[in-house]
C-alpha cells in the first residue's frame, strides 16, 4: 500500500518536472523568436538606407557630413558581429539617422517629394518595429531568466541546461518609459 | 509576467461554450413554451363542453423530444451563424481591403505590422470602411484569421501615435482572444436580428388583409405566438450582451498600452473618438461589441451600477479615458490641450500636376528645343521616336529618348497606353494619375480638373493633408453668400462635357449637378461608374467648406 503511495508520488513529481521542463523549452523559444524578429527588422533598415541616401542627395547636397556619416554608420552596423557589438553599431546608426530626419526638416522641397515622404514613412515604420521586436525580446528574455532563477524551476533548468539570456539593451536618453499598468 | 496568456485561452473556451450551452437551454425553453401552447389549445379544442377543460404540463418524454429538438437547432443554428462568420460579418460593415498605392492605407498596413511585431508576431489583416465615422473593431474565428477594421473617418483624423495605440487596443483583443467570442455572439445575433426583421416585415405587410378574411382563433394564436417569440429572442439577444463584459475594453485598454507603451496616445484617440460621429446609422451599427466604442450613445454603456455591469458592453469612455491618463501621469487638462493643437498641424500645399511630381523633358524637334513636356504629353507628341534628342528638365545633359527609362517604357508599350490612358473630358488632353490626399486621383495638366472615384472622394473629404490657398477660401466664401442656383440638383442644360472618361464605350454622358444642397459645389457624375468630374478649385473648395462644417473636437 505504502509503496504505491510512494510510487504515485513519484510519478506526480515526475510529470510535474516534465512540465516545468516544457514550459522552460516554450520560454527560451520565444526567446529566439524574439531575437529573429529583431534581427529581421534590422536587416529591413539596412536595405531601406542606401534609397533614403539616394533620395536626400539630390535635396541636400551642402550636407554630404551627414550623409557619409549615415553611410558608413550602417556599414559598421552591417558587418558588426556578436550582440555586443551590434547593440553598439545599432544605436549609433539610429543616432545618425535620427541627426538626418532633423537636418531634412530645413529642405521643404525634401519634405514633400513624394518618395522620401515613402522612405521616411517606411523607415519610421522599421524604426518602431526594431523597438517593439525588441521590447517583446526583452518581455520574454525577463520571463526566462526569472523562470531559471526561481524556485523549483532553477533545479530543472540546470539539468536541462538552460542558462539565463542577455537583454538587448539601448543607452537613449529619448526612449519611453515603461508605464504602470494597473486594472 | 502579470498576464497569463494560458489564463485567457481558458476563459475564452470556457465563455464560449456558456454560449453555445445558453443557445441550447434558449430553444429548449421556447420549444418547450410552444409544445405546451399547441397541447393546451387541442386541448381546449377537444373539450367537449369546454368547461371541461384542464390545463396540463407537458409530460416526461415530450420534454425530453423538445431537449433533443432543441439540440439539433441550437447545432444547426451555430453551425450555419460560424461558417465564414468573418466574411459575412465583413459584407455586413462594408470592409473593403487596404489598397497599398494610398498612402494612408500604406500607413495603416505598416503599423498593424509594427503591432504585430510587439505580440511576437501573430499576423493580423488590415482593413478600412468608407465612412466618415470614427471607429475600429477587431475580429477573429477559430482558424486563428484576424482581422483589424479601421474606419476613413479616423485613418483621416487621427494622427500616427493615436492609430497605433487604436491598432493596439484592438490587437489586444486579438491576441487575448476575447474577439473571438465577440465575433461569435455577433454571428448569431445578426442571424436573429436578420428573422425577426424579415418575420416583422412580413407581419406588416401580409397582416392587415388577411388578418380580416382568414380570421378566428388559429389566426390569434398564431400571431401571439410570433410576438412572444419576437419578445422573447429581443429579451435574449439582451442577455447575451451578457456574456460580452465591459470588463474586457479596459483589459483591452491595459493590453494596448502594455504593447505599445502610450496611454496618452490611447486616451488622446478615445477622446477624440467619443467627441465626434462614431457610426450611428450606419451599416452594422447593432454590431456594437466589436467595435472600440460604442457607434451609438448608450445610456447604458455611461452608467454604473449592477445592470449596466451586466448588459452594457462598453465600460464609459470618461472612466477609461481617466484609467489610462493615470497611467500616463497626466490630467484632463492637458489632454484637451494637447488635442487642440493637434487640429493646426502644418498642411502642405495643394499638388500640382507639375514639376514637383511630374518629370519634364524638353524635346528637340527638327533642330530647336520644345517643351517642356509631362509624360502623358510626350505620348501625344508627334515625331518622337527612340533616337529623338531629349534633355530631362533641370539636366543639363541630351540623351536618346530610348536612354530615359520613362520615355522607353513609354516607347515601348506603344500606342496602346496612350488609348488606355484617360482623356481630359474638357480638353481631351490625356489625364496624369497623381497622390491627393494619399488616393490616386486622375489630374489634367492643362485645365486642373480632376477626375474621382465615388468611394475616393468620401477618403479625400476626411483627410486634412491639404491646406487651403486664400483664393480656394475666397470662392467658398462667395459660394457661401450667393448660395442660389435657381433650379437645384441635376441641371442638365449645361452638360457640355465629354463622355465619361473612366467607363468603357459606349460611353455615358455625365451628369451636371450639385454635390448636396448643403454643399453646393457644381460638380459632373457619371451615373454609371459613379466617378466625378471636378474642374479646377471645385474639389478644394468643397473640402473647405465641409472642413469649415465640421466643428473641432
Amino acid at each position: 500500500m505504502i509503496g504505491w503511495v510512494i510510487l504515485g508520488l513519484l510519478a506526480l513529481a515526475v510529470l510535474y518536472c516534465v512540465g516545468i521542463y516544457n514550459s522552460l523549452v516554450s520560454l527560451r523559444e520565444n526567446v529566439k523568436n524574439g531575437w529573429s524578429q529583431i534581427d529581421v527588422q534590422l536587416k529591413r533598415r539596412h536595405d531601406l538606407i542606401p534609397n533614403l541616401v539616394e533620395t536626400a542627395k539630390g535635396y541636400m547636397a551642402h550636407e554630404r557630413g551627414t550623409l557619409e556619416a549615415v553611410i558608413k554608420a550602417r556599414q559598421l552596423a552591417v558587418d558588426a558581429s556578436g550582440l555586443k557589438d551590434r547593440m553598439a553599431a545599432e544605436n549609433a546608426l539610429t543616432g545618425t539617422l535620427r541627426s538626418l530626419f532633423a537636418v531634412a526638416e530645413n529642405y521643404p522641397n525634401l519634405k514633400a517629394d513624394a518618395q522620401m515622404r515613402q522612405i521616411h514613412e517606411e523607415l519610421t515604420s522599421t524604426e518602431n518595429k526594431i523597438a517593439f521586436a525588441r521590447q517583446y525580446y526583452n518581455d520574454e528574455v525577463n520571463r526566462l531568466n526569472v523562470a531559471v532563477q526561481s524556485f523549483p524551476q532553477n533545479f530543472v533548468a540546470q539539468m536541462g541546461g538552460f542558462s539565463k539570456a542577455d537583454f538587448f539593451e539601448i543607452k537613449d536618453a529619448a526612449e519611453k518609459d515603461v508605464p504602470q499598468v494597473k486594472f | 509576467m502579470p498576464y497569463s496568456f494560458t489564463q485567457i485561452e481558458k476563459d475564452r473556451s470556457r465563455t464560449i461554450a456558456w454560449v453555445f450551452s445558453s443557445l441550447i437551454v434558449f430553444y429548449f425553453l421556447t420549444g418547450w413554451v410552444i409544445a405546451l401552447l399547441v397541447k393546451n389549445y387541442n386541448l381546449i379544442a377537444d373539450a367537449e363542453p369546454v368547461e371541461n377543460f384542464t390545463p396540463a404540463l407537458l409530460t416526461l418524454p415530450e420534454t425530453l423530444t423538445a431537449l433533443v429538438i432543441a439540440l439539433a437547432v441550437a447545432g444547426v443554428h451555430w453551425l450555419v451563424s460560424v461558417q465564414g462568420m468573418v466574411e459575412r460579418i465583413l459584407r455586413v460593415l462594408q470592409a473593403e481591403p487596404l489598397n497599398p498605392k494610398d498612402t494612408h492605407h500604406q500607413m495603416l498596413a505598416n503599423i498593424i505590422e509594427e503591432v504585430s511585431v510587439a505580440t511576437g508576431g501573430r499576423s493580423i489583416t488590415g482593413v478600412v470602411v468608407p465612412t466618415p465615422a470614427m471607429n475600429a473593431f477587431a475580429l477573429s474565428d477559430f482558424g486563428g484569421q484576424a482581422i483589424i477594421g479601421v474606419t476613413e473617418g479616423l485613418l483621416g483624423r487621427l494622427n500616427r501615435a493615436q492609430l497605433e495605440a487604436v491598432v493596439g487596443h484592438e490587437a489586444a483583443h486579438v491576441v487575448s482572444e476575447d474577439c473571438t467570442t465577440t465575433t461569435v455572439t455577433t454571428a448569431l445575433f445578426g442571424l436573429i436580428n436578420g428573422l425577426l426583421n424579415a418575420v416583422t416585415i412580413g407581419l406588416r405587410g401580409s397582416g392587415r388583409s388577411s388578418s380580416r378574411s382568414r380570421g378566428g382563433n388559429g389566426f390569434v394564436v398564431f400571431l401571439l405566438l410570433v410576438y412572444f417569440i419576437l419578445a422573447v429572442t429581443r429579451l435574449v439577444s439582451l442577455l447575451f450582451n451578457m456574456f460580452i463584459s465591459r470588463q474586457r475594453e479596459y483589459r483591452a485598454d491595459a493590453i494596448a498600452v502594455r504593447l505599445t507603451r502610450d496611454p496618452l496616445s490611447l486616451a488622446q484617440a478615445l477622446y477624440i473618438i467619443s467627441s465626434r460621429w462614431r457610426g450611428g446609422g450606419m451599416a452594422g451599427e447593432e454590431l456594437e461589441a466589436l467595435f472600440i466604442t460604442n457607434p451609438r450613445f448608450s445610456q447604458l454603456d455611461e452608467s454604473e451600477g449592477f445592470f449596466s455591469e451586466l448588459f452594457s458592453t462598453h465600460p464609459p469612455v470618461e472612466k477609461r479615458i481617466q484609467v489610462l491618463l493615470d497611467m500616463a501621469r497626466t490630467d484632463v487638462k492637458t489632454l484637451e490641450e494637447s488635442v487642440k493643437g493637434q487640429e493646426t498641424h502644418s498642411r502642405q500645399d495643394v499638388p500640382l500636376p507639375g514639376p514637383v511630381l511630374a518629370k519634364r523633358w524638353l524635346v528637340n524637334q527638327n533642330g530647336a528645343w520644345t517643351g517642356p513636356f509631362t509624360l502623358s504629353q510626350l505620348a501625344t507628341l508627334q515625331g518622337l521616336g527612340p533616337n529623338t534628342w531629349v534633355k530631362p528638365s533641370g539636366s543639363e545633359t541630351v540623351i536618346e529618348a530610348s536612354d530615359d527609362q520613362d520615355i522607353n517604357s513609354l516607347l515601348k508599350e506603344g500606342g496602346g497606353r496612350v488609348q488606355g490612358s484617360m482623356l481630359c473630358p474638357r480638353c481631351q488632353v490625356p489625364l496624369t494619375e497623381m497622390a491627393y490626399e494619399g488616393t490616386l486621383v486622375a489630374k489634367c495638366s492643362s485645365c486642373g480638373g480632376t477626375l474621382v472615384a465615388e468611394n475616393d472622394v468620401q477618403r479625400i473629404l476626411v483627410r486634412r493633408e491639404v491646406g487651403f490657398s486664400d483664393r480656394v477660401a475666397h470662392l467658398a466664401g462667395l459660394l457661401q453668400r450667393n448660395r442660389v442656383p435657381a433650379s437645384p440638383g441635376l441641371n442638365l442644360r449645361s452638360a457640355n462635357l465629354s463622355p465619361c472618361p473612366h467607363c468603357p464605350s459606349p460611353k455615358p454622358k455625365m451628369i451636371h449637378m450639385l454635390y448636396t444642397m448643403a454643399y453646393p459645389v457644381e460638380i459632373d457624375r457619371c451615373l454609371t461608374c459613379g466617378f466625378l468630374w471636378f474642374d479646377r478649385d471645385e474639389l478644394e473648395v468643397l473640402q473647405y467648406l465641409i472642413e469649415k462644417r465640421v466643428a473641432p473636437v
